[in-house]
């Protein structure tokens, strides 16, 4: 689905040059669950920019959907991402003058949903992300969890080829947290690809495959043992 | 802390050069505009109030029962009856209510002098302006006194003594009285003032109403008991003696014919809210326009607010940015009181700058503003500075202490911890002061555009008359007598010349009307039409057309005796059906009895007056009918091919054969007309260049609101641009609410607009209808405007980094 050959991306002020991505080479199959992780600054958020379409590389090539994305103009961009990526932020980034349900149904009004088509959509994702009954109020009356929920609903609400979430659960509680890495596992059963960023070990544990980045280059990749399902048991 | 505060005012001023210069400019044009407006006011409102005896001096004016109409003028027999008669009456005086500009002469020397007034020896109970030399009272009971200003006294008579020197007006030999000193503003401000202006034969005639009239009553009596005695006056000397004369009681008598009604006018309030007169300006320095006074008042006003609601806008949405400032500074101890007082004072130093700033604009624009109203404002009296001091403080209160209040309420712990300037504090307001602009521009919109079109539809109306190529020339031919005489010479020997295609006179001017008009009663209907003498061939070289009968000619011996035209004005007045061949029972009469005249032929009408008047009522007769000799131009039909020679050819002729001591004058004739609405033009020209001004100030505000409230969005841009949105639906979304707000305000605006240009219209009685048109030229006119500006700015934020503000919001 996803493929990165040879990626660098360099910051530039008027003094100094920094590398941010020098040289990543990555692949993402259809219903994959993969963590980067590293320390603030290897570059992780930035190769999640970039896969997002958010950012762009300075060189190498990216493949989406075996299309190339470098050079692409921003209104190419916008049509891909709005038809094929879904983010979850961890500050949620809901517009708080939208009310829960306005927020979902904006990816769906930019990808021209006809009206009848986006209500089924919205009550459909708002039942199994059991935010319902929240759909009246607006983002800055539900508690963090909840309101990581409609950010996720509103990431799902399209159908997107892959999920991109930028530390899920770095401004929730434990228990909010683990609700949201519970939604996410639960959507890779269901075949969604997904891609994450995170410090948290323990979010980690949550993918099939964790890669290791520092200083802009990935040093590791491992396969994570399914011990998920037995700690999930034992709660 | 003065200091303190000072310096953050310059930091946060340097951080937004424009936008803070943009705001004092914005305020310093709507200062200058209520300075313009004050210096206007002040000036007409200080007319006459020199005068010590303001409150005891009234002019009279008659209004004529049968036609409504309102004279300046009064009969002599019945301002002598009223100062015999009545006690409370101190003085009366008679007056010429206009300048004469005219030739003095003194020992050889000839000046041509403007404000040359007449009156007789009440003038200076009136108007008792300082003696600096000569005679300080009874100046002018001799017929031949003559009282002359301090600087025309200097222009005639250098350094020698003027008093008892003789000079010449207007062929009579006249002696310096006196030499007094103008103050003005004043509703006389003349340089001559000669005596003897009442005739001896109009001392018996109740009829003739030659002169204007002031009286001046005795301190603290009751101004409506001498109203009372004055009419009794008029109600025996003419009411009753016309109804015995007719045969007829006086109920009956008034009840045909009407009454005089007496009408009196305080000097001190009669510049801008005295009686009209149907007869023009009741005094030489004519009357203020009051109007236009409130318009210039009213238009300032509106140009102040919009510039207040700019500035209150603008610190308002600023200071979310500042929020953190105001929470750091009230957790270190500062009270609500001294926030307030620090925008307080920020206000105060931008207002100085204004005021500095609209001091300059005035300065280099008061030329202009003079000549647009004929005035020479200045800014020096101690009045106006304690005004400007007064405009000062209010202008503080109204733009200061709102944002100053609004900050001092932030609260501090919302503010320090952040995702403050996503607030929605304050936003309705300021939405409905845009809302207010809008509203405010569009009346300016609107209100250009239907004066304009007034003005285009007066200068290109069919006025019933072709002018082109016509010139009037001023005839002062001295011999009274002989005038009609010389005029017929005068033109045989014009015909022979080249360049001068025809040659034609008649008693009056075009947009000025006729010289004179009499009343008679035909079908008991009483009318007032204007008289016009002219010469055979007139109309023809007018091109003024004939719709009934024919035109009179001199091959018609009785077109010279008792035949006459009329306009189809009064042929509508008079219900006649048939016109032609009626006889009319006219005004005039010999010693037989009243004249009787056959109507020959109706004239279309035309416009002989501006088109401020409906067309008059008129009859047409010939010169020698009647011969009053009282026609003062002659018209000149010129042809277009060596026009300059023509001219300096009249010019020769015209100081050799017509009068040598004055200088050969000329003007077109459409010219002359097009003077009759030269203000409006004005007007059009004002509105024009206040409607740049409203429109800059509201498109600055619109820019500064916009930038505000947009970049107060940048994260939801940015949210909605990762969700997928291109950039013309985050266009469209952003600019939404703009257009409604322009929307709203159009509609705010259209109804004073209509309502007051309404009211502007009513002054023509030939005016275009208000019609849909300029209404929706505004309408696209700011929704243009808006959308240019809004998605000028909106297309700006589209472009922003989005990442930037998914993160370190």
């Amino acid at each position: 689905m996803i493929t990165i050959q040879n990626l660098t991306k360099v910051f530039r002020t008027e003094e100094v040059e920094t590398a941010a991505l020098s040289g990543i080479n990555l692949e993402i199959k259809k219903g994959d669950f993969l963590t980067i992780m590293g320390p603030s600054g290897c570059g992780k958020s930035t190769l999640l920019n970039i896969i997002g379409l958010l950012d762009s590389a300075n060189t190498g090539s990216y493949q989406l959907l075996n299309q190339e994305m470098i050079g692409l103009k921003e209104k190419g961009r916008a049509a891909v991402r709005k038809e094929n990526i879904g983010f979850i932020f961890q500050n949620f980034n809901l517009i708080d003058e939208l009310s829960v349900y306005d927020n979902i149904e904006l990816p769906l009004l930019y990808n021209n949903v006809k009206s009848s088509e986006r209500k089924q959509k919205i009550e459909a994702i708002a039942e199994k992300l059991n935010i319902s009954h929240r759909l009246k109020h607006f983002p800055q009356q539900l508690s963090g969890g909840q309101q990581q929920r409609v950010a996720v609903a509103r990431a799902l609400v399209n159908d997107p080829k892959i999920i991109l979430a930028d530390e899920p659960t770095g401004n929730l509680d434990s228990k909010n947290g683990n609700e949201v890495m519970e939604l996410l596992t639960d959507l890779h059963a269901k075949g969604a690809t997904i891609l994450m960023v995170t410090h948290s070990d323990y979010d980690a544990s949550f993918s099939q495959k964790t890669i290791h980045m520092k200083d802009g280059i990935i040093f590791s990749e491992r396969l994570n043992q399914r011990n998920v399902d037995v700690f999930m048991d034992t709660k | 802390m003065i200091a303190n505060w000072f310096k953050i005012f310059i930091y946060h001023l340097r951080q937004n050069k424009l936008f803070s210069f943009l705001n004092v400019m914005g305020l310093s044009i709507g200062i200058a505009g209520v300075i313009f407006a004050i210096l206007y006011w002040n000036n007409e409102n200080a007319y006459d109030q020199w005068n010590p005896e303001k409150e005891n001096i009234y002019q009279v004016f008659n209004k004529i029962g049968a036609t409504g109409d309102i004279w300046s003028s009064c009969s002599v027999p019945f301002g002598r009856t009223c100062k015999a008669t009545i006690p409370e009456i101190e003085s009366i005086c008679f007056f010429y209510n206009w300048y004469n500009n005219d030739m003095i002469k003194y020992k050889g020397q000839k000046f041509f002098h403007k404000k040359i007034a007449v009156s007789d020896n009440g003038f200076f109970d009136m108007y008792p302006l300082p003696i600096i030399k000569g005679a300080k009272t009874n100046i002018l009971k001799e017929r031949n006194s003559v009282a002359i200003s301090e600087e025309t006294a200097k222009l005639l008579f250098k350094n020698k003594n003027p008093i008892g020197k003789s000079i010449t007006y207007n062929y009579k030999d006249y002696t310096v009285k006196s030499v007094y000193k103008i103050i003005n503003p004043s509703s006389f401000e003349p340089n001559y003032i000669f005596s003897g202006v009442t005739r001896e034969n109009d001392e018996q005639s109740w009829g003739n109403f030659n002169y204007a009239m002031m009286i001046k009553v005795k301190k603290g009596v009751d101004i409506a008991t001498v109203l009372k005695k004055m009419q009794n006056v008029n109600y025996v000397n003419r009411t009753l003696k016309d109804a015995k004369a007719n045969g007829q009681t006086p109920e009956q008598y008034v009840k045909e014919n009407g009454e005089i009604t007496v009408m009196l006018d305080k000097l001190s309030t009669a510049r801008l809210y005295g009686i009209k007169s149907t007869q023009g300006p009741s005094f030489p320095e004519g009357k203020g326009n009051l109007q236009l006074l409130y318009i210039m008042v009213g238009l300032s006003i509106l140009i102040l607010a919009l510039s207040l609601v700019n500035y209150i806008n603008l610190a308002t949405a600023s200071a979310i940015k500042r929020a953190k400032e105001v929470g750091v500074r009230k957790i270190v101890g500062a009270s609500k009181k001294q926030i307030i007082l620090q925008f307080v004072f920020e206000t105060a130093i931008i207002v100085v700058l204004a005021i500095l700033f609209a001091l300059a604009i005035v300065e280099l624009s008061l030329p202009y503003y003079n000549t647009f109203l004929k005035k020479s404002l200045s800014m020096n009296s101690s009045e106006f500075y304690l005004q400007l001091i007064f405009i000062f403080f209010l202008i503080i209160v109204l733009a200061g202490i709102f944002p100053a209040i609004y900050i001092s309420n932030f609260e501090t712990l919302k503010v320090l911890k952040g995702n403050f300037s996503r607030s929605k504090s304050g936003i309705w307001i300021r939405n409905s002061m845009l809302i207010f602009q809008f509203g405010i521009a569009t009346f300016f919109i609107i209100g250009a555009l239907i004066v304009n079109s007034q003005v285009n539809y007066m200068m290109n109306k069919d006025l019933g008359f072709n002018g082109d190529q016509i010139i009037r020339v001023p005839f002062n031919y001295q011999q009274y007598d002989k005038k009609q005489a010389k005029y017929e010479t005068t033109k045989q020997e014009l015909l022979k010349t080249s360049g001068i295609v025809d040659v034609s006179t008649f008693a009056g001017s075009f947009g000025n009307s006729t010289n004179s008009s009499s009343g008679f009663t035909h079908n008991r209907i009483f009318v007032q039409p204007q008289n016009v003498e002219m010469d055979f061939g007139f109309l023809d070289m007018m091109k003024i057309k004939i719709v009934q009968g024919r035109d009179l000619s001199s091959k018609f011996a009785s077109d010279t005796i008792d035949n006459w035209l009329i306009n189809e004005t009064l042929a509508k007045t008079l219900n006649i059906k048939n016109p032609i061949n009626t006889i009319v029972t006219t005004g005039w009469g010999n010693e037989k009895g009243n004249l009787k005249f056959k109507i020959v032929g109706v004239v279309k009408d035309f416009n002989i007056t501006g088109l401020q008047n409906k067309i008059p009522p008129m009859v047409f007769i010939n010169l020698k009918t009647l011969k009053w000799n009282n026609f003062d131009n002659i018209y000149i039909k010129v042809s277009p091919d060596n026009l300059t020679e023509t001219l300096s050819k009249l010019d020769k002729y015209w100081k050799k054969n017509i009068n040598q001591d004055y200088p050969f004058e000329y003007e077109f004739v459409n010219k002359g007309f097009a003077k009759t609405y030269q203000e409006q033009v004005k007007q059009k020209d004002l509105f024009f260049i206040l409607n740049l001004v409203v429109i800059i100030i509201a498109i600055f505000g619109l820019f500064a609101l916009a930038s505000f409230s947009m970049e107060r969005r940048l994260k939801e841009i940015a949210i909605r641009k990762t969700l997928g949105a291109e950039t013309n639906i985050l266009l469209k979304e952003l600019s939404k609410q703009y257009v409604v707000f322009c929307l709203m305000g159009f509609v705010i605006g259209i109804v004073p607009a209509y309502i007051l240009l309404q009211k502007w219209l009513e002054n023509f009685a030939f005016r275009i209808n208000i019609s849909a048109v300029p209404f929706g030229i505004s309408l696209v006119a700011l929704l243009v405007l808006t959308l240019i500006i809004v998605l000028t700015k909106a297309y700006q934020v589209t472009k922003i980094d989005i990442l930037r503000y998914l993160k370190y919001e």
